[in-house]
């Protein structure tokens, strides 16, 4: 996985376990999109997914986050979010 | 002609909704109201698929006034959009975004809501018979049916639901909810139940729990929160501070009463259930933490019959059957066995499939799981499938731990481990999604052959 940060590889791993998808976290491509067309997640899948990100991270995502969009949009965008976020 | 009231007791300047921390006033509403249903098309029937709960409203209650009646479809399914639009071709569609149904005119509700001027504050009379809505079953005990429901019934169902749970409209409660207006609980629940008590609601739809928490701190101090067991399981599991509430009403699927138990610790709470089913709307409730039995709201009755019971009401045309197996335990009050649809014949032994998941389900592990009897198969006894999520548990594990709560007649062949169920935005599973699902992971599993 050339030009993934260690903190994406990890969160990778975080959505296939989670969610329990039957794919490598390594076919996550950084910047497809998660929800939708991309990965096909959808709000189940992301209520699923914040609760395992606060309790990893301490990151609570909302949704009155004028961000939250964008910070969902891609596992790139979202490790961005986390690392800004993240208190633990 | 028989009239009922759109609203409850409201005064001009009262608080009718809350966007956020603001308030919209029930005079503001009424305006609204007006000022669209002397603009809404001639059509007979409408698709409301305004996302936004106040504005949904607002048409909704124009809709009314104009005497359109509301379509409530059960998903946004382009096949099922198109089965009900084919039997309802005099229709519209009310939107506030890029939503639209193939084959309808479109209406775009914010192309009055910027102009609406003030009307005189006269809250408009419903007459009781005129059909409001025509709410379609969700599909789980076969092809999606329409009820229609006429406005007394649905002032009704509100009225008996919030005695029971002792609304006053002097409380001042707000109501938060967590689930979508645009099927029955959720109208129900999230807007006939404060506006015929005169009550506020707060527009938001939050999913995470720290929206729950943002919603409920925006609110006026008294609140309830109308919800799923799904976000009170995600509320317990982040475990996070919330404002105060006066008591959660939680439905769309069973509650475990040791869920309940935790929410009503975290939220420092009562958490009741609301028991219902489209063809009747809502007909009863119970604290969950105080045991199984469910009590009848007020205005309902059963009617006894040689092999089931139907409940009869002053607001229903004809009886409706139960749709589940209920052992009664007073004259209003009952125990639910399991629904009529789900029962399932394996080799002469009959089964309850509600009760081969609710087994299921108590697995330690399984966090979410279901059993399909797929149909009939002439070339061998035909096993039930079921689908499973549980991180962290083998397929061998949980049909090990299965078999020793279940007659292994019913063990399924194949269990299939899989990362989601396919619920709708309602939390349900039709069986058409889970045959579905069936036909996808045979294909994978030749596939890998």
């Amino acid at each position: 996985m050339s030009g993934v940060s260690p903190l994406e590889e990890e969160v990778a791993k975080l959505i296939v376990q989670t969610l329990n998808l039957k794919i490598d976290p390594v076919q996550i491509q950084p910047e497809q999109l998660l929800f939708g067309k991309g990965l096909g997640l959808d709000s189940i899948d992301a209520l699923e997914l914040s609760l395992a990100i606060s309790q990893s991270y301490g990151y609570h995502i909302r949704s009155d986050d004028p961000e939250i969009t964008a910070t969902l949009a891609s596992l790139r965008s979202l490790c961005t979010s986390i690392q800004k976020n993240r208190t633990k | 002609m028989n009239t009922a009231a759109l609203l409850g007791p409201y005064q001009p300047e009262s608080a009718f909704a809350w966007i956020g921390g603001s308030p919209i006033t029930c005079h503001r509403f009424l305006s609204e109201v007006a000022t669209l249903a002397d603009q809404l098309p001639e059509n007979a029937t409408v698709i409301n698929l305004v996302e936004d709960r106040f504005r949904f409203f607002v048409g909704f209650a124009a809709a009314l006034v104009r005497g359109q009646t509301t379509l409530l479809p059960p998903g946004r399914a382009p096949k099922v959009l198109a089965q009900i639009t084919n039997d309802h071709a005099n229709s519209y569609c009310l939107i506030d975004g890029q939503g639209k149904v193939e084959g309808l005119p479109s209406f775009h509700i914010l192309s009055t809501y910027r102009n609406s001027k003030e009307h005189q504050f006269v809250v408009p009379q419903i007459p009781t018979k005129q059909i409001a809505v025509v709410a379609f079953t969700s599909g789980s005990t076969g092809t999606p049916r329409p009820n229609p429901k006429t406005w007394g019934s649905l002032v009704a169902v509100a009225q008996h639901t919030g005695a029971r749970l002792g609304l006053s409209p002097t409380d001042n409660v707000t109501v938060v909810a967590t689930v979508p207006h645009q099927h029955m609980f959720g109208l129900e629940a999230s807007l006939l139940l404060p506006t015929q008590f005169g009550l506020p609601f707060h527009t938001g739809r939050p999913l995470y729990p720290e929206d729950i928490r943002s919603a409920l701190g925006s609110a006026p101090p008294r609140r309830i929160l109308v919800t799923t067991p799904l976000h009170i399981k995600a509320c317990v599991t982040e475990k996070t501070q919330f404002p105060k509430i006066d008591f959660i009403l939680s439905a769309t699927a069973p509650l475990p009463i040791a869920l309940a138990q935790q929410a009503e610790t975290l939220f420092d709470t009562k958490v009741f259930e609301v028991y219902g089913f489209v063809e009747a709307g809502s007909v009863a409730t119970r604290r969950t933490v105080a045991g199984d039995s469910w009590q009848l709201l007020d205005g309902i009755s059963f009617a006894k019959h040689s092999d089931h019971y139907s409940l009869r009401a002053d607001y229903l045309r004809e009886p409706v059957p139960f749709p589940d197996h209920i052992s009664l335990q007073g004259p209003r009050t009952f125990f639910l066995q399991s629904r009529h649809a789900d029962l399932v014949n394996i080799a002469g032994h009959r089964g309850s499939l509600g009760d081969l998941n609710r087994k299921l389900n108590e697995i330690e592990g399984v966090q979410d799981g279901v059993f399909l009897f797929p149909g009939q198969d002439e070339r061998s006894i035909t096993r039930l499938t079921a689908f499973v999520v549980a991180p962290g548990k083998s397929a061998d594990q949980i049909l090990s731990d299965l078999r020793t709560v279940i007659n292994p007649v019913f063990l399924p062949r194949p269990l299939y481990l899989v990362p989601i169920l396919p619920r709708n935005e309602t939390g349900k599973l039709t069986r058409e999604s889970l045959l579905e699902l069936a036909r996808q992971l045979q294909c994978e599993d030749h596939r890998g052959l």
